[in-house]
């Protein structure tokens, strides 16, 4: 196959390119607006905005909306459950990156 | 095919009860749920533990799965007896039930190929989104690279049955992404239903693991081995980049565990990561006369305690 002749999909960074509106977010993740509503309140999802017409989500919440809603759907955790467990996993996420740059594997 | 114990998968008698069967799932699946767990068979567990539980916690399911008997062992080969589910009446549905979609064979053969969620009639709407992780080499994300990728994604046939597609994606890989970011790829997606757009399907990028290097946001760390005499006297080494080596001043006196930052070298970006440089102390092996009378000339030249901060 001729390399030049092939086309590369390129597509943007989301954690750096995009914004995504709450339709937008729930779309991504296959999730019920309800659902998003419920971590915003609890403080996991953190839109700029003052109406859930005007939310804007940073790129990051694809991450953390997609892991609030696997710990609430596999492990049946209610939503100040699942508020508790990102801040814990983002913890432990802080502490295992302190032991690896001290170069613990 | 394998005979699977749901039961002793969930560490459970067959007499148990449903809130034993649920409160021993929760217990196991909070242990082995990937999100949490580092264990590297967590994964595995955890899908089996789904299936599990999607069989136990349905007391239609529950019930034929125990009309097999209890003869059966874990890995015992398996064919189910003809007919074995007659008598029971699905009220179905809810066969996708357990956590990540895809079941084992077992499973399969007694309760079907089923998705748990059906069609949205014929409505015009936007298809699904799909995620998919993949593994990229360090250096493309120092350089940005061309990759051909291989998915093996769920599909419905035309039966409604789940079949794995394989399928293969030239990507561009940004300079500059690091692990646990995700690149969207417009319209890659689901297919949509009645004439709406394809869904979008997210990347999330992993680095391979490589035995010289490791990421941590944009920066990156090295070891850097010395002898004893480059570390107490200083020395002009080659370094290890992602890059390609690069020549480092060690100063005079450094200790085990001392980082050197090179500034800039690590993931690019605005502004780049650094590259951090951990030093070790490697010690040459006493392996030779010449080897120890060095050893026991240094003995005799210091006055060292080693053990100093233990004794007082």
């Amino acid at each position: 196959m001729n390399p030049i002749a092939m086309t590369y999909i390129e597509g943007p960074v989301v954690e750096e390119e995009v914004c995504f509106t709450l339709v937008e977010l729930c779309q991504a993740c296959s999730a019920e607006q309800e659902h998003m509503l419920t971590w915003v309140f609890e403080g996991v999802l953190e839109p700029v905005g003052s109406s859930p017409q005007d939310w804007r989500f940073s790129g990051e919440s694809l991450r953390r909306a997609r892991l609030a809603l696997r710990l609430s759907q596999d492990l049946e955790i209610n939503p100040p459950g699942v508020a508790l467990a990102l801040d814990l996993l983002d913890e432990i996420a802080a502490l295992r990156a302190r032991l690896q740059r001290a170069g613990v594997r | 095919m394998k005979f699977k114990d749901y039961y002793e998968i969930l560490g459970l008698a067959r007499s148990a009860t449903q809130d034993e069967v649920k409160h021993a799932y929760r217990k196991l699946a909070r242990k082995y749920h990937p999100d949490v767990s580092k264990d590297p068979d967590a994964e595995a567990r955890f899908k089996e533990l789904g299936e599990a539980y999607a069989v136990l916690k349905d007391p239609e399911k529950r019930a034929a799965y125990d009309q097999m008997g209890s003869q059966w062992k874990a890995g015992q080969d398996f064919q189910p007896p003809p007919g074995w589910d007659t008598g029971f009446e699905f009220s179905g549905g809810d066969f996708g039930a357990g956590p990540g979609g895809e079941h084992s064979d077992f499973f399969e053969a007694l309760f079907g190929r089923h998705f748990g969620t059906g069609q949205r009639g014929h409505m015009r709407a936007q298809g699904q989104d799909h995620h998919a992780k993949v593994q990229i080499d360090l250096l493309d994300a120092y350089r940005g690279a061309q990759r051909s990728i291989a998915l093996r994604m769920p599909m419905l046939d035309a039966q409604g049955r789940v079949a794995l597609q394989e399928r293969k994606l030239d990507v561009s890989i940004p300079k500059g992404i690091r692990a646990g970011q995700h690149l969207r790829l417009a319209g890659q997606g689901a297919p949509g239903l009645g004439g709406g757009a394809a869904g979008d399907l997210y990347l999330e990028i992993a680095f391979k693991p490589d035995p010289k290097f490791r990421a941590d946001g944009r920066d990156v760390y090295a070891n850097l081995p010395l002898a004893p005499w480059e570390a107490a006297l200083g020395a002009a080494v080659m370094a290890p980049t992602p890059e390609g080596p690069v020549r480092l001043t060690i100063p005079p006196g450094s200790v085990a565990g001392r980082q050197l930052r090179l500034k800039g070298r690590g993931i690019p970006g605005t502004p780049p990561g650094d590259l951090y440089v951990v030093l070790t102390i490697a010690l040459p092996p006493a392996d030779s006369e010449t080897a120890r009378e060095a050893y026991r000339a240094m003995a005799a030249a210091f006055d060292f305690n080693p053990r100093q901060a233990l004794e007082e």
